[in-house]
């Protein structure tokens, strides 16, 4: 197996280009868990740790950019504050060690339903930036993932990092077999702007692909008093939850039942809700 | 009456000469541990090692047709691939008697690897790739091919369960009991509750997975294993390579953990000794946690009935527990379900039956209170069923059906104080606040429950060598084949020692962990404090009669030890119990049967009471233990620092059974699913509230010093606390484990 060691992006880019079967790493939370589990050998691997921009962060226009290689523990302690949806769901990714190597652009990279970054950013409306020697593109994330670990990525291209619009209120929630260190049975992250009086979401675990709950966007949109921030009727607080439960189309497996992934998503999605509005009614957007 | 555990740490930890027992002394192994300092089996160093990975089978049962090593062969380090075609041929094992030499109980499975072309189990190992560097195994060992011949294979329990049979018992194991007429006492019983309660498979995942160095220096064999039967496999080895005992030495001073997966001898360890002979180089076969779930067993799965009758006051009438747990086709341990059914409650009509299957599965074996771990969950659950039934305090039914003597022998407790337990626990856990409805107690939106449930686990005791030095410079060595698996074995037995023969602890040094030393017990069931105990206590007292003849022949009686021997200049003084002599050996024979003979007069265990709270979110499910207390009846405590762990460390492993763990095995094709951390769930330090574990610390009359081994007893009763508790705050009764987020909804 070879093992690329580019220094800058550009020549991370022409690696990539030369060895389209190249697998990147950046944390290696997952790539070095299928390595050694043997579920995949590579021809190459495709270090990105020295390329110094991926760690980096900061604006682009109205826009958050983040690269790719932003640990989790970063994106807690540096940008819990812009980017607290994000922030919250970092906080439940495996153990300090993993959170301290794993990045966001890994997440994105091994494309799993279950990718705790994935929700959040599905919820705030994230653009996923990804180049090659052809040049840049920018991907909605909701149309990045493809199906289970599959994304639009092209063979010769790497994710360079993501862009978001702080602000808001944002939150995320994750069931799970224990309480830390476990991969998500479901999880449910949501997204309110005042700004635009609009609605996202993110639903992790609970299809082939992380997914929006777009009719249940829209609904809730439609009926939250933006104007006086006054309380979410019950009915409104169930009937989103069904829609988010209706978006999901789970599986039996065995960290839980189809019937259970629905049944916790609407809780979640009202929970969520819930911990939003009060958000926004006690201290503004 | 009762000692607190959080004893705290003694700054100064100087401990008086005559007053080491019952004392926190911190473990002696502790700084070597966390410097590194400790050499575990795998960490030895020798020059020409090389480095072996083992080849598993991908059937569940059939033939190997064929096998092509050349790909393996051809990656650059590889020194030799052995399969059933190329292997040295060893003796097949031998099957023998327990009670006459645990040697042959020791193998983990009947199969003499590579040495045969038949599969058992998937994940049996059938080639071997030894290499330079563990890299170059590892990479080679996926390119071996294999063809085979497949065969209907048994795989998925819960369809093979109608083919059970009856087990038959026999000293260690009870089959059938019967006292009675449990069925039709349960028929015509006033109050009853027919139940079944199923249980799923476990794995053993230590901190350290088993690993082997083996070395031949001509046909002497050196072994570095993780093992916790120094002498048993020893012998054991001995036998299939052929050679005198006397030159096969075991080694095993530090194991990461054991927890009975590291009893029997399982593949890695007779093929790493296996290829070590056939490169002529020095072996070292570590196992990934992956190859441990696939060639080194766990526990069974169950499915038991269990029928409780009572009178409406609350007496049992009827006790009847019908288990099914499996065996691999090449052997498995017979796993004691009904063992706490058998001794804990005075039914007057009682019917116990084991029923096995035979699985074409990897052996099971034992994992931490085998039997006792899963019987305690269905028995405390069904008492607790029993108890709403009868619309009473679910202690309060146990205390009404406590025996004078043990239920089915008849035989007096040595020491029975479970209703003190209770009492105590109650009381320090706050049980009366308890509002006995289900789902009555809230805190926002999680239901609360506590849950409580008996912990009980047998006393076993067998026989150690002992061999203890009396220095003239004031030091004491003391010698003996025991094993050190993290409890501090070698910590206690100092204290002993040091109080046994009147001097300061800090001078007592402990030699373990070798075949080659005065063999000790295998350190299992509990029994291993105890057993070297007994030992260490009649060399001691020997040793100390030696210094009492001395000091009256130099007049220097009253002064210490060392000043005796200096005064006599003698350097050394040595008392020994045992001998690995042919006559030596007879007569530690004599001593175990001695000892099981008199140990049997009476119905020894430890017991305990398990007490906990649980949050259960109303509306997700998740489950959240918030509080718990363990209050032990487990005789004379040595070291209440040690044996708090001791305590602490079963709870939670006890949590882990009931909350997450379980073997999850294909039913297509009996492969092990969740052979990973990353599949098998172990609870997590967010998982486990503060655990609180106290003892009554009333020793045990017909135990030396007292003591009734605790290192099992801590793991049982937990789950059915935990499922109680989850009972009692949600109404909803969890009779499969593990108890998972849409069981509780």
């Amino acid at each position: 197996m070879d093992f690329l060691r580019p220094s800058t992006w550009d020549e991370a880019l022409a690696a990539k280009a030369a060895h389209p079967d190249a697998v990147p790493i950046a944390g290696g939370t997952d790539v070095m868990v299928e390595l050694n589990f043997d579920r995949r050998r590579p021809p190459a691997l495709l270090d990105l740790t020295r390329v110094a921009p991926l760690t980096e962060w900061g604006t682009d226009g109205d826009l958050l950019r983040v690269g790719a290689g932003v640990s989790y523990r970063r994106i807690i302690e540096e940008l819990g504050s812009r980017l607290p949806g994000l922030a919250m769901a970092s906080r439940t990714v495996g153990s300090p060690q993993i959170r301290n190597r794993g990045t966001v652009g890994g997440n994105l990279g091994s494309a799993s339903p279950a990718g705790d970054a994935h929700p959040p950013l599905l919820a705030a409306g994230a653009l996923v930036e990804l180049a090659s020697v052809r040049g840049v593109r920018r991907v909605p994330v909701d149309g990045f993932f493809r199906g289970p670990k599959r994304s639009v990525l092209e063979p010769d291209e790497l994710i360079a990092g993501f862009l978001v619009r702080p602000g808001g209120a944002q939150q995320f929630a994750k069931v799970g077999t224990r309480n830390a260190m476990v991969i998500a049975v479901c999880s449910f992250a949501l997204s309110l702007s005042l700004e635009t009086r609009s609605v996202g979401t993110g639903i992790g675990s609970a299809a082939p692909t992380p997914l929006r709950a777009t009719e249940a966007e829209e609904f809730l949109s439609r009926e939250l008093d933006w104007e006086a921030r006054g309380p979410v009727p019950p009915s409104v607080a169930q009937r989103f939850g069904e829609l988010v439960a209706a978006a999901a189309s789970p599986i039996d497996d065995v960290r839980g039942t189809a019937a259970y992934r629905s049944h916790a998503l609407s809780v979640l999605a009202r929970r969520t809700l819930a911990w939003a509005w009060k958000g926004f009614r006690e201290v503004g957007p | 009456m009762t000692t607190h555990a959080k004893t705290p740490v003694d700054p100064a930890p100087s401990v008086p000469v005559g007053g080491a027992v019952g004392r926190p002394v911190d473990r002696r192994d502790g700084h070597a541990k966390v410097t590194g300092a400790a050499r575990f089996s795998a960490e030895h160093h020798y020059p020409d090692l090389t480095y072996a990975t083992m080849v598993h089978a991908t059937i569940a049962r059939g033939t190997i047709t064929a096998i092509d090593t050349a790909a393996a062969v051809a990656v650059p380090g590889v020194v030799a691939v052995l399969t059933h075609l190329n292997a040295p041929r060893i003796r097949p094992v031998r099957k023998g008697n327990i009670v006459r030499d645990l040697g042959p109980s020791v193998s983990g499975t009947e199969v003499n690897y590579l040495n045969t072309d038949q599969v058992f189990w998937d994940g049996q190992p059938i080639a071997v790739v030894v290499a330079q560097t563990s890299v170059a195994a590892n990479e080679a060992a996926p390119l071996v091919t294999v063809t085979y011949r497949e065969q209907q294979a048994r795989v998925d329990f819960a369809a093979e369960q109608h083919n059970a049979t009856p087990a038959k018992g026999d000293l260690t194991f009870a089959g059938t009991k019967k006292k009675g007429d449990a069925e039709a006492a349960l028929a015509t019983a006033q109050v009853s509750v027919d139940l079944r309660y199923t249980t799923p498979g476990l794995q053993h995942n230590t901190i350290e997975p088993h690993a082997t160095i083996a070395v031949w220096s001509g046909d002497h064999l050196t072994v570095h294993d993780t093992t916790q039967s120094t002498d048993a496999s020893h012998k054991y080895l001995a036998w299939r390579f052929g050679v005198p005992a006397a030159q096969v030495r075991v080694r095993a001073e530090f194991v990461g953990g054991a927890f009975g997966g590291k009893f029997a001898v399982w593949p890695g360890t007779v093929i790493a000794a296996m290829a070590a002979k056939a490169v002529g180089r020095p072996v070292r076969l570590a196992l990934s946690r992956k190859a441990v779930s696939r060639a080194a067993g766990g526990r069974t799965a169950s499915t038991n009935r269990i029928a409780l009758g009572a009178t409406r006051d609350g007496r049992l009438t009827a006790l009847i527990q019908d288990s099914i747990t499996h065996v691999g086709s090449v052997g498995g341990l017979l796993e004691a379900t009904s063992s706490p059914a058998r001794h804990l409650y005075g039914a007057k009509n009682m019917l116990t039956r084991q029923n096995l299957v035979e699985m074409d599965l990897l052996p099971n074996t034992w994992l931490r209170a085998p039997g006792e771990a899963i019987g305690s969950f269905v028995l405390e659950s069904a008492m607790d069923e029993l108890a709403y039934e009868l619309a009473m305090d679910p202690i309060d039914l146990r205390m009404r059906n406590e025996p004078a003597t043990d239920p089915t022998s008849g035989k007096k407790f040595s020491q029975r104080m479970l209703r003190e337990a209770f009492e105590a626990g109650a009381e320090r856990f706050g049980w009366a606040d308890r509002n006995p409805s289900p789902r009555s107690m809230r805190d926002g939106e999680w239901l609360v429950g506590m849950g409580a449930a008996t912990a009980y686990h047998p006393v076993l005791r067998l026989v150690a060598d002992v061999k203890v030095r009396l220095s003239n410079d004031g030091t004491a060595l003391v010698q003996c084949g025991f094993h050190e698996m993290g409890m501090a074995a070698a910590t206690v037995q100092a204290q002993i020692a040091a109080d046994a023969l009147g001097i300061a602890y800090e001078k007592v040094r402990v030699e373990y962990g070798d075949s080659d030393l005065p063999p000790g017990p295998m350190a299992g069931n509990s029994n291993q404090t105890a057993t070297v105990a007994t030992s260490v206590l009649a060399a001691c007292a020997e040793l100390t009669r030696k210094v009492t003849a001395l000091a009256r022949k130099t007049g220097t009686t009253g002064q210490e030890p060392a000043a005796t021997l200096r005064a006599a200049h003698t350097p050394f003084l040595e008392a020994s119990v045992g001998s690995t002599s042919r006559l030596g050996s007879l007569r530690s024979q004599g001593r175990f049967l001695a000892t099981f003979l008199k140990d049997q007069r009476w119905s020894k265990a430890a017991r305990g009471a398990q007490f906990c709270e649980v949050r259960v979110n109303a509306d997700t499910g998740e489950l959240r233990i918030s509080r718990w207390l363990g209050m032990f009846d487990v005789g004379h405590i040595i070291n209440p620092k040690t044996a708090a762990s001791q305590l602490r460390g079963s709870i939670v492993m006890g949590i882990g059974m009931a909350m997450s763990e379980q073997t999850l095995v294909d039913p297509r094709n009996g492969r092990t699913m969740s052979a990973g951390l990353d599949s098998y769930y172990l609870p997590v330090h967010a998982d486990i509230p503060p655990i609180d574990v106290a003892w009554l610390n009333e020793p045990d009359k017909s135990m030396p010093l007292g003591i009734i081994g605790l290192g099992e007893v801590g793991m049982t009763g937990v789950a059915a606390a935990i499922a109680n508790a989850v009972y009692h705050a949600t109404g909803r009764r969890i009779r499969d484990l593990p108890i998972s987020l849409d069981k509780t909804l």
